[in-house]
């Protein structure tokens, strides 16, 4: 399989080779993969809000992006909104979809896959009878997710699939969205 | 003090291997054993278990199989009288209903039992792989009044107290024993995390065979990409039976079985269950149709005049699988931990362990007279089957003679 690789060397943009150091680097010194990610959110007006990214914690130091970056988030004039932005569930499903495509990037990369296009399409299916307090038997969030794959790659079907299996095993947002997590919310 | 040359502890398949490969070479040993030969195949198995090999791949060291049934699967019992006949056949120095309690080094190997201490040169640890249930940290959480097995504890279905049970773990044992509780009228949740899938008959063989002539056992454990990786993967999801039938999910689907995600948390009574079981289903699928696929291109190479393939129907996976489940409200009595195993080296008082709490070897050695056998992929993926031990015995052995401080002069 290294063999198959060395001689296959795909262009999809993704350093796999640092990524495959920092896992061996990982190995020897576990406590650099914790990591701590943070985001700080203003409320602007109505349901508007703006969300902004800059530090995280990692490798066993303070680490910053090259810059901040705002999210911001509204909601659309049918729940009587200013639509200055994606609804906070808009921006979960599209946080799904980039981690599972930059998954797909890198398994390819590493198999030595070329990739011409992805692209992959959502959709979560939601009761806002639940957020709205109607009815107590109906859950807040996604009744179901379906995510489409549509890739264009020097492969056959079953090794596209494969990739986009392997992409689901390793994503963080895929795992945050099937899995429970426990949250704490408190007032300063 | 008697002075040993080596003295290994456990005489199960591995145990028994070393002991005729030592014996082999003129080394005085001891075999230490806490109950009787093969003893975690007498006390630590359910009752149908039957091997998921077949008895060819069963030999013990010097005691081939030899039988009319090569590809029958053996009971458990079967399995204890061979270890029997192979300890008498090999003359195997034998300490029985000796339980170590510890080993140490102090100007040698210090092995202290119950039955009093040895001095060794070298030791051997052959105690197994699945000596303890691997049991996720959340299982505390289950709720009191729901009886908690594992494989190892489990014996028939009439024990478990009435009601549903819910089995965690899709490998050999979660699914062969999800199988037995539906086929006994109880209604069974199957909760599926990452697994495996094979036919058992393939193109007119047992996938087994197919799978040794397409080579997949052979690769030296010092040449695999990752050790660690192979090293995790569980056993292989099969069952032995008369019938030769496959045991998959859709075959357990079929008996009523509900299978639902990997088990990921209990809260206030309720188990909850991941979303990824479609994946997890797909992923098992396409790795059988990789394998199928190298078995074929191998039958195409050697010209063989075999039937044609037949794939299996993709796993049939639920629309909604269940996400929750109420355990005390759903009637369910008995969750059974079917989570994997992990070998029990506590009496193994030296540092020889990494940060998982796992012993670092070199294909079974780890270093200064030091050795382990019987753990997956110990040097290849024939070190998990029982008669893969024979090989890794004579390695370990030779490097083990190699070794040995010289005797006294005689």
């Amino acid at each position: 399989m290294n063999v198959e690789n060395a001689l296959k060397t795909a262009r999809n943009g993704v350093n796999t080779e640092a990524l495959m150091g920092a896992r061996a680097a990982l190995a020897e010194t576990p406590a650099a993969g914790q990591f701590t990610w943070r985001a700080e959110c203003d409320w602007v007006h109505g349901t508007h809000s703006r969300s902004t990214v800059q530090g995280f914690f990692g490798l066993g130091a303070e680490q910053s992006h090259t810059r901040a970056f705002t999210v911001e988030a509204d909601h659309p004039p049918q729940f009587a909104a200013a639509d200055n932005a994606a609804t906070p569930v808009e921006i979960v499903l599209s946080a799904l979809a980039s981690c599972l495509t930059a998954g797909v990037a890198a398994v390819a990369q590493h198999r030595g896959i070329q990739l011409r296009s992805v692209k992959a399409s959502v959709e979560g299916d939601m009761d806002i009878a639940g957020i709205l307090g109607v009815d107590a038997g109906v859950r807040n969030g996604f009744s179901a997710i379906r995510v489409s794959f549509d890739v264009d790659a020097d492969a056959t079907r079953d090794e596209i699939a494969a990739l986009v299996a392997q992409s689901q095993k390793r994503s963080a947002v895929f795992d945050i969205v099937t899995n429970p997590s426990n949250v704490k919310v408190t007032v300063a | 003090m008697p002075r040993l040359s080596t003295v290994i502890i456990g005489a199960g398949h591995s145990g028994l291997a070393m002991s005729r490969a030592l014996a082999g070479r003129g080394i005085d040993h001891l075999v230490l054993e806490r109950g009787q030969v093969g003893n975690s195949w007498r006390t630590e198995r359910w009752d149908s278990l039957r091997l998921l090999t077949p008895n060819w791949m069963n030999g013990l060291p010097g005691l081939p199989y030899a039988g009319a049934d090569p590809d029958g699967f053996p009971p458990a019992a079967t399995l204890v009288r061979e270890f029997e006949s192979c300890a008498a056949v090999n003359g195997a120095p034998l300490r029985t209903e000796t339980r170590v309690l510890s080993l140490t080094w102090d100007a040698g190997y210090q092995v202290r039992t119950d039955q009093g201490t040895l001095s060794s040169a070298s030791i051997v640890g052959a105690t197994g792989a699945c000596a303890l249930p691997n049991i996720p940290a959340f299982a505390g959480d289950l709720p009191a009044g729901i009886a908690r097995i594992s494989p190892i504890t489990y014996r028939r279905p009439d024990d478990l107290p009435l009601g549903g049970v819910l089995v965690a773990g899709a490998s050999a044992s979660g699914l062969q024993i999800a199988r037995e509780l539906a086929l006994a009228g109880r209604r069974t949740i199957l909760a599926v995390g990452s697994h495996l899938r094979l036919p058992r008959r393939y193109r007119g063989a047992d996938i087994l065979t197919w799978m040794h002539r397409a080579g997949v056992f052979d690769t030296p454990y010092d040449q695999v990409d990752d050790i660690e990786r192979v090293r995790r993967t569980p056993s292989l999801p099969l069952m032995g039976s008369d019938t030769h039938e496959t045991l998959d999910l859709n075959a357990l689907q079929d008996l009523g079985v509900e299978i639902v995600g990997r088990l990921a948390a209990i809260a206030e009574g309720k188990a909850q269950f991941s979303g990824s079981l479609a994946n997890f289903c797909a992923s098992a699928d396409l790795k059988m149709n990789r394998l199928l696929d190298a078995v074929d291109r191998r039958i195409e190479a050697d010209g063989l005049q075999v039937p044609d393939a037949e794939r299996s129907a993709p796993t049939r996976v639920p629309d909604a699988p269940r996400l929750t489940l109420d355990l005390a409200r759903s009637g369910i009595g008995t969750l059974v931990w079917a989570t994997g195993y992990r070998p029990d080296h506590h009496w193994l008082h030296l540092p020889v362990f990494d940060r998982k709490g796992r012993i670092r070897h070199d294909g079974g050695m780890i270093g200064d007279g030091l050795y382990v056998m019987g753990l997956p992929y110990l040097r290849s993926r024939h070190s998990t089957h029982i008669a893969g031990a024979t090989a890794d015995a004579e390695a370990l052995a030779g490097h083990l003679a190699e070794r040995l401080p010289r005797r006294h002069a005689a």
